[in-house]
């Protein structure tokens, strides 16, 4: 896997904002060097995960301005599926992109395969599966 | 239909350089203040804490990336530098909403006295 190393010499450039060669050499050194990441899975469940945080931020800020203009009374839990065993760091992604849009809090992950999602609604009330 | 296009194209041309840059940029500064406002707002209000997370990322996430990148928009030679501020507010920002969420979840900690 390079995406590891394209990630730590992008955020080196930023950072240095510097195209000498002396730079480049001690970034790519650097970036080789930090011990590897025990991350490894096919680029077939990556694809997905590129697509969904390319469309995440529009999404993000249209649900902003809908919070923003209508009132939100309603709110709830809501169980997600997913399937169980994913890897790690896409668990993470997948928490991350839920909580960035502002309607969708991530509550918890239960290791069965559920994430729990907070949830504002304007409309139907979501009947809140702990209260009996 | 083409006006609208045309006037679309021309809009993006000005954009790039001269005057209406500036005013972009100011755009996007002060619809970070309103998001920032609006969020600061609905905090007093009474809502649950849950609500309260979900406004406080339309205003600390989404308006301040606003806020950045209008002046971002602007260029000079601190640009790198306002990107890295831009990723790293998303993820903080979600990241730290995400644990208050956790937190504030009762069957969410484990007890520590016995």
């Amino acid at each position: 896997m390079i995406l590891h190393l394209f990630f730590r010499l992008g955020i080196w450039f930023l950072l240095t904002s510097d195209f000498s060669p002396a730079n480049i050499m001690i970034g790519m050194a650097v970036a080789f060097v930090l011990p590897k990441p025990p991350i490894s899975f096919p680029l077939r469940e990556w694809l997905p995960v590129f697509a969904r945080g390319i469309l995440m931020l529009p999404q993000a800020y249209k649900e902003a301005i809908e919070m923003m203009i209508f009132p939100h009374r309603y709110e709830g839990l809501q169980l997600e599926k997913v399937r169980p065993g994913r890897p790690d760091f896409l668990i993470f992604l997948d928490i991350f992109f839920i909580t960035f849009t502002p309607k969708t809090v991530v509550i918890k992950y239960h290791k069965e395969g559920w994430y729990e999602v907070h949830k504002v609604k304007r409309h139907q009330l979501i009947i809140d599966g702990k209260q009996k | 239909m083409d006006e609208i296009a045309a006037f679309l194209i021309i809009i993006t041309l000005e954009l790039v350089g001269g005057k209406m840059r500036e005013a972009f940029s100011y755009f996007l500064l002060i619809s970070g203040l309103i998001f920032w406002a609006w969020g600061t707002i609905t905090i007093l209000e009474k809502r649950s804490v849950l609500y309260k997370l979900h406004s406080i990322s339309v205003s600390d996430t989404l308006g301040s990336i606003l806020i950045v990148l209008g002046l971002a928009w602007r260029g000079g030679h601190k640009l790198s530098l306002l990107i890295l501020a831009i990723i790293s507010l998303a993820l903080w920002n979600t990241m730290l909403g995400y644990v208050l969420a956790y937190c504030s979840n009762e069957q969410g900690g484990k007890k520590l006295d016995g």
